[in-house]
């Protein structure tokens, strides 16, 4: 069974619209679901809420935007083994 | 990429920049009232007392008060490097910057050689911590960017700065005989202003001005070049002030940094001219203010260059001072407040609320364009508008028109004070608010 894609397109939003709406769409993720934001920056100050939330997150240089956030819930292994197996890929 | 070494407990307290932001206002009205007191006799030049006193009111009261705070709260948003014991590290740079200015402006109007002593105590103690505290961050950042490095070459040129500031002091504070107070007094403005203020917003404007006003990108040259322009040309201005045979360097080492401040003005406006969202945003006002301010002085350094007559003036020496000040920086800087306050407000809001768990339950806090009404901010930008259409009338007519401008900078801080407080009291309220709402859940069996 393989992990569902949730994306989001924050890149053109003017701040806080971005941290919310990363926020809103990681609170709703569900078991063997993990989500890919595009950003226009590198969003420091989502992390530690995140992780606050108990999500884990991986920043990285993005191809449809400058960057993208992968976001999975820490107790769900699916969804934390999908974004290793995106993180890992060349 | 993560970051190990960022998080919450981290990040500065609400408290930490909030001093200094409410504190900025103050130092302006005081400056206004000051201007108030001395009237019009007070701009026959530069270097009478009351405008060294006003002038440090406003650099170092207004403008450092607010780039220290912003320092402190940037540096984890837009660094991912957050400030070590950042508490300490504003009590320790805000009391002593506080107290300094204060002594300050009162050691020049009254001639006090204690009050200056001390003030250049004080002032030693606030530069030195902000300094230390903020390369020690910058040199953890995990990365470097074009922001970060202006960050880093304009916190060095504070240091320059502030050791030429004491320098001069120590004329004033202790009677040493200082050679070439002259040059001393254009080096220290010059590294305060062109390398400390300038280096600072263009650094800054890289980061804030694509992401809060949803522009394009700065191009790759501006980001790599304007800083390093600005740095390089002080280092040379500096070296043909202090030696003679540098001395030809002079003019053109000048004329660079004008260009470069101009380009810097122009990319800016025009990047603002292609912004996404074409929504009314009074931020975008002030920086448009402060950057048609910015080309002003170089405008007016440009025409005086070629009539020696109006170079030789008091007034217009003052002129490129204001509008350099208050025209071009604390535009910008005020326009910023309009964005960093209510982003702060609302992150440690929405902070509490996550930690609370209380998201869950589907309770939201207000988001930013509700902490500071769009209507009392544009208030404030009128008020500020009319002060800087005043300056140039009120330096050819300083009577009477220095009463009706020292007046509207009274009202227009008073409002920027009202405006800055008022979103203080919101958190307050949405942090009871929030407080309340979880207080069941942490009640045993609750």
């Amino acid at each position: 069974m393989t992990a569902r894609e949730r994306r989001l397109d924050v890149s053109r939003l003017e701040p806080c619209e971005p941290l919310e709406q990363t926020l809103e769409a990681a609170s709703a993720l569900q078991a063997g679901e993990y989500l890919r934001v595009l950003h226009s920056r590198e969003p420091f100050p989502l992390f530690p809420l995140l992780e606050q939330m108990g999500c884990g997150w991986h920043c990285r240089p993005g191809r449809d935007a400058p960057y993208e956030v992968l976001v999975w819930r820490r107790d769900d292994p699916l969804g934390k083994q999908a974004v290793a197996r995106l993180v890992e890929a060349p | 990429m993560s970051y190990p070494g960022l998080a919450l407990d981290q990040a500065p307290p609400i408290g930490a920049p909030f001093r200094f932001f409410l504190s900025a206002p103050l130092f302006g009205m005081l400056a206004a009232l000051v201007l108030l007191w001395l009237g019009p006799p007070v701009l026959q030049s530069r270097w009478t007392p009351g405008v060294l006193a006003v002038t440090h009111l406003l650099t170092l009261g207004v403008l450092a008060m607010v780039m220290f705070g912003a320092l402190l709260q940037m540096l984890p948003v837009v660094a991912g490097a957050p400030v070590a014991r950042p508490r300490l590290v504003a009590t320790a740079v805000h009391l002593p910057l506080a107290a300094g200015v204060l002594l300050l402006a009162y050691g020049f109007t009254e001639q006090h050689a204690l009050a200056l002593q001390v003030a250049a105590a004080c002032l030693a103690v606030a530069v030195a911590v902000l300094a230390a505290s903020a390369l020690h961050s910058l040199a953890r950042a995990p990365r470097r960017h074009a922001a970060l490095n202006g960050m880093t070459l304009a916190v060095l040129a504070l240091l320059v700065a502030a050791a030429l500031g004491l320098w001069l002091l120590a004329g004033h504070g202790w009677s040493a005989v200082l050679l070439r107070r002259g040059v001393l007094t254009d080096l220290h403005a010059g590294w305060a202003l062109f390398g400390w203020v300038g280096m600072l917003v263009v650094g800054v404007a890289f980061q804030v001005v694509p992401m809060f006003q949803m522009t394009p990108e700065y191009p790759a040259w501006a980001k790599r070049g304007l800083n390093l322009a600005i740095a390089g040309a002080l280092l040379a201005w500096s070296g043909a002030l202090v030696w003679p045979a540098l001395a030809p360097l002079r003019i053109p080492t000048l004329v660079l940094l004008a260009l470069v401040n101009a380009a810097f003005a122009l990319v800016t406006l025009d990047l603002q001219r292609r912004r996404k969202r074409r929504l009314p945003d009074v931020t975008l006002d002030f920086w448009r203010l402060g950057m048609v301010c910015l080309l002003s002085v170089v405008l007016a350094w440009l025409v005086g260059l070629g009539v020696p007559g109006l170079r030789a003036s008091p007034a217009w020496e003052l002129l490129l001072g204001v509008l350099w000040l208050l025209g071009f920086v604390l535009s910008v800087l005020n326009g910023m407040l309009y964005k960093i306050v209510p982003f702060l407000v609302w992150f440690h809001l929405q902070n509490r609320l996550v930690h609370s768990g209380l998201m869950a339950a589907g309770i939201r806090v207000p988001n930013m364009k509700q902490v500071i009404p769009v209507a009392a901010a544009r208030r404030q930008f009128r008020c500020h508008l009319l002060t800087v259409s005043l300056l140039v009338p009120t330096l050819i007519w300083p009577w009477p028109f220095l009463y009706p401008l020292a007046l509207l900078q009274a009202v227009s801080f008073a409002l920027l004070a009202h405006n800055l407080w008022n979103s203080m009291r919101l958190y307050r309220r949405e942090q009871r608010r929030l407080d309340a709402a979880s207080w069941p859940s942490a009640q045993p069996g609750g």
